[in-house]
């Protein structure tokens, strides 16, 4: 008697769902002087002085700005950092 | 790098001194206060808070020893290793948000950026005291900035 030829039928599926991802905002505010918030990201993000006058004139004319992106963890570092030298800094859930 | 001064007249040192003696103990509530802190986790909003308010309380008295120490005329403040310099010019950032949340928090911002409402007659004496205060702590600033990096400059 024939075996009957049963192929089961397998479907794989990978369902990668990514971590969700957190920006880190910095706020606008008028006591902090401009050089010293490059000299602030320059610490605190270790970028060079073009990339953190990007960013802080980003700030200085959108009255906000992202300043990182990435994990929360990380964010959460960055966030406390930039607190520690007093600019407004918080966290958003990116999307 | 080496160590770096601050240099000011001994009647500057003695009016920001005696200034620093009232705003610094509400400097380090402010800065915790003006924090936008995360809440959804009860661990990390008290590891986050602890922080800020034992960097504060270290900040204080970083501003009280450096010009407690600056005598002489003209009054030097020295700080002998970037670290130290980077901690006083948060400290200074400190008393300034302090200045600009309990003295003048009437003055808007656009005012408080113009300098020349740094000196004008209609202000309560007392705001004007603060206020030119509040410029030094600013100037303090600017030559610290300009010594440790002065490429953050334009």
């Amino acid at each position: 008697m024939a075996k009957p030829k049963l192929k089961p039928e397998i479907k794989t599926e990978s369902l990668v769902s990514a971590a969700p991802r957190w920006n880190v905002v910095v706020l606008n505010d008028p006591i902090n002087y401009q050089a010293y918030v490059v000299m602030a990201f320059m610490s605190v993000l270790r970028i060079a002085a073009p990339e953190a006058k990007r960013l802080m004139r980003a700030v200085h004319a959108e009255g906000r700005a992202t300043v990182w992106t990435g994990g929360r963890e990380r964010a959460e570092m960055l966030s406390l950092e930039l607190q520690q030298w007093h600019l407004n800094s918080l966290l958003e859930q990116d999307g | 790098m080496a160590e770096l001064r601050l240099t000011m007249t001994k009647e500057a040192r003695t009016v920001l001194t005696d200034l620093l003696r009232l705003v610094a103990p509400a400097a380090a509530r402010v800065s915790v206060n003006r924090a936008s802190i995360p809440s959804a986790d009860a661990e990390v909003a008290g590891f986050w808070t602890e922080t800020l308010s034992s960097q504060a309380a270290e900040e204080a008295r970083l501003l009280a020893v450096a010009f407690a120490s600056a005598k002489g005329d003209p009054a030097v403040i020295v700080l002998p290793n970037e670290a130290q310099a980077q901690a006083f010019l948060r400290a200074l950032s400190a008393v300034r948000l302090a200045l600009r949340d309990l003295v003048f928090a009437d003055i808007t911002d656009a005012r408080l950026e113009s300098a020349e409402d740094l000196d004008d007659d209609a202000l309560p004496t007392e705001q004007r005291h603060a206020l030119a205060c509040y410029a030094c702590f600013g100037l303090l600033q600017q030559s610290l900035i300009a010594q440790l990096c002065p490429e953050a400059f334009d």
